[in-house]
């Protein structure tokens, strides 16, 4: 092993050094812990599709054969035009201009989401179907099939038109979700309260807005259940 | 509505505040309200001393035998505590398998959270994995990638970190108002353990991974493979733009199957899980087989659908990963109200996924007038913290909350500070701080107040 080429970790090696010095039983480094393997070795374990497409799998399914199997597998829960059922989410949200207008008019945007609002990357969207759904039996779809119902879902989004041409890593890649610009990584700390102590409202009255509402989750000494 | 909510039930150590400099006589003080305390509270019995009560347990325990030992081989809470349980809100889910409990933090004390109660949050349910049958491989951009067994993670060296665990959702429901007459629903989504394990930094150095590896991503092996991407140095989003704080997580991350002494539980990921201290509770994937270090983000479903916060530009925040500050008064609150007037210790807890816990300021007036708390030692960072503050309640309507400051300087905000900057539809990372509403009968309502 080559330390040059290793994670620069200097806490750690220090740590290492002072063991060496404590006596001729301290090992410098963990050696002959686990078992060694090559790349390919995990190949079948490692089905994680990156937002790039990149390790899309080879294959390919149409939004004919993925329509059969949405009927016949994903509607009872995300609904026949993905209108979502029964509480399971939506795969048709609002168009993405009515989401942002919502946003900033306030409204609750939670109900109103979906892969065409609040989804940035096609390919993660077969790599999820693929390792998660349906999810009465996760990990179940062939490559093909994944394929096949990740289009037909794109296109209950209204992602996508109606196509007859093969889906497939190509075709995934290419689908721009109407959102993805939207997203930007976290700038908090983005708020700055101060940390007053002394008559911190100045006079001004304190007003109680609002108390809890749904009474029935309180858990409080009325709580009846017992431990079985 | 005139403003009742006057400081003049004040908490004790109001004196010790006084810009005291120096710590002993800051300790001088404290000790002398304490005493004051114990006088005011015999004064406040007021009744003539009793000179004869009645044993209410009959016959007397003293006259019989107890059960021998283990007569329960894995002992159990009292039969009395069996009110102590974790508990869901059956309308959040549509089912019990993707959905969440919440743990009762009005019943515990100090800072660890028994295994039995830590809260549950699972995306295809809890499942039973035979540690024989468990291997987690290592791999990407590595020298030597390796697949372990848990046996030979055990043979590694060890650390062991008291770290609390909290879902970024702890206290959603509560952003477009009060639901929850409860704070084991709105802060229940949290715990705190001592978690024994291998650090990952180990892991890093034992398979050589690259210096060019910008982030790493963990694979759970339940039905849903969760998978979360996690920044090393030098990441950067999918867009070329820096993720904050990837020099900071990366150095705690334990690759854990221990918890609290014991092997994890199957709710926790038993046999494997990771643990990334400080930060939303989804990155510590439980039932861990597969690490992977890699030069970019997966950007998973987790990581663009969920665990990201809608702003009210329209625009997603993505990698919110750090849980910032946040405090909560566990009493007196909603499930546990005060049932008699005079003494009362207001008792807290406190957390920052940034570092450690600073002070805890406690208000009874609505958040007018502060006074500092005593912390409980251990304070640890990136772990739950324990405040108290002796009070005295005279009967009068109050208003209770609390206020933490972490190492950093950062300040809790109030809920219309965070909701002036985030809206009400980001769901995520409502650290803000709670009011209880003492009510004259002693009752103890989830409030939301204006300027809080
Ligand atoms: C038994 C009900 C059920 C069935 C059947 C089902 N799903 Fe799902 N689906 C869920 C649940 C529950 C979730 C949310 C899981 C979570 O986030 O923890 C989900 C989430 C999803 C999502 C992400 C939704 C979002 O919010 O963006 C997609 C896409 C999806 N399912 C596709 C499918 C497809 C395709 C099928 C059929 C092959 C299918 N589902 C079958 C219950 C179901």
């Amino acid at each position: 092993m080559s330390k040059s080429n290793m994670f620069k970790l200097s806490a750690i090696g220090a740590a290492a050094a002072l063991a060496l010095s404590a006596g001729p039983v301290a090992a410098e480094e963990v050696t002959n812990v686990g078992t060694p393997v090559t790349e390919k070795a995990i190949a079948d374990w490692d089905i994680s599709v990156y937002f790039d497409g990149e390790n899309l799998p080879e294959g390919s399914g149409t939004l004919m054969q993925g329509e059969e199997i949405y009927l016949a597998q994903c509607a009872m829960c995300h609904g026949e035009f993905g209108e979502g059922a029964k509480g399971y989410p939506k795969m048709l949200g609002a168009p993405k201009e009515e989401f942002i207008e919502a946003a900033k008019s306030g409204e609750d945007t939670v109900g109103i989401r979906g892969i065409n609002n609040f989804w940035g990357h096609a390919p993660t969207l077969y790599d999820y179907i693929r390792r998660a759904m349906p999810f009465f039996a996760p990990a179940s779809l062939s490559d093909d099939q994944s394929y096949a119902v990740t289009g037909y879902v794109l296109y209950l989004a209204e992602v996508i038109g109606w196509t007859d041409e093969p889906i497939d890593a190509e075709f995934i890649k290419n689908v721009e979700m109407p959102m993805e610009e939207q997203y930007y990584t976290d700038p908090r700390p983005d708020v700055d309260n101060d940390r007053c102590m002394k008559n911190c409202y100045a006079g001004k009255e304190i007003e109680v807005k609002g108390k809890a509402v749904i009474g029935d989750v309180s858990v409080g000494e009325v709580e009846k259940a017992k431990r079985d | 509505m005139s403003d009742k909510f006057n400081d003049t039930q004040s908490p004790r150590v109001t004196a010790a505040e006084e810009k005291v400099a120096s710590e002993g006589r800051r300790k001088f003080l404290r000790k002398g309200a304490a005493l004051t305390g114990g006088a005011v509270l015999a004064g406040s019995a007021g009744a003539q001393a009793k000179d004869k009560i009645t044993d209410p347990i009959e016959p007397p325990r003293v006259k019989q035998l107890g059960r021998g030992v283990v007569s329960v081989p894995y002992g159990k809470p009292s039969k009395y505590e069996s009110h102590v349980l974790r508990r869901n809100v059956e309308w959040l889910t549509a089912d019990t398998i993707a959905s969440i409990s919440f743990t009762p933090f009005q019943d515990l004390e100090g800072i660890i959270t028994p295994n039995g109660l830590h809260f549950e949050r699972y995306h295809s349910g809890a499942v039973d994995i035979d540690p024989k049958d468990h291997r987690m491989a290592v791999h990407g951009m590595v020298e030597k990638p390796m697949v372990f067994t848990v046996e030979d993670l055990k043979r590694m060296p060890q650390t062991s970190k008291i770290h609390f665990m909290e879902c970024p959702a702890n206290g959603a429901m509560e952003w477009r108002g009060v639901q929850m007459d409860s704070m084991q629903f709105t802060h229940g989504m949290l715990s705190c353990s001592e978690w024994t394990g291998v650090k990952l930094t180990t892991l890093m150095e034992y398979l050589g991974v690259s210096p060019d590896a910008t982030w790493f991503y963990a694979e759970g092996m339940d039905g849903s493979a969760l998978q979360r991407s996690i920044p090393l140095p030098g990441a950067k989003d999918q867009f070329g733009k820096p993720v904050p704080d990837a020099d900071e997580i990366y150095k705690d991350i334990i690759v854990a199957y221990a918890q609290n002494g014991e092997a994890l539980r199957p709710e926790q990921g038993y046999p494997l899980r990771l643990v990334v201290p400080g930060t939303e509770a989804n990155l510590s994937i439980k039932y861990l087989r597969r690490i992977k270090f890699t030069d970019k983000p997966l950007v998973t479903y987790q990581e663009t659908r969920h665990y990201t916060d809608a702003m009210p530009d329209g625009r997603i925040r993505q990698f919110t990963l750090i849980n910032e500050a946040n405090s909560v008064v566990t009493y007196p609150c909603p499930d546990k109200r005060l049932k008699e007037k005079g003494f009362h210790e207001i008792r807290g807890i406190a957390w920052s996924g940034r570092g450690k816990v600073k002070r805890v300021d406690v208000s009874v007036d609505g958040g007018r007038n502060w006074h500092e708390a005593e912390l409980q030692e251990p304070v640890l960072s990136k772990c739950l913290t324990r405040f108290r503050l002796p009070w005295e309640w005279n009967g009068e309507e109050a208003l209770v909350m609390s206020r933490v400051q972490d190492e950093t300087g950062y300040v809790q905000p109030t809920l219309q500070q965070l909701k002036a900057k985030r809206g009400t539809n980001s769901i995520y990372h409502k650290n803000a701080i709670q009011v209880w509403k003492v009510e004259k009968n002693g009752e103890v309502k989830n409030v939301q107040v204006k300027y809080v």
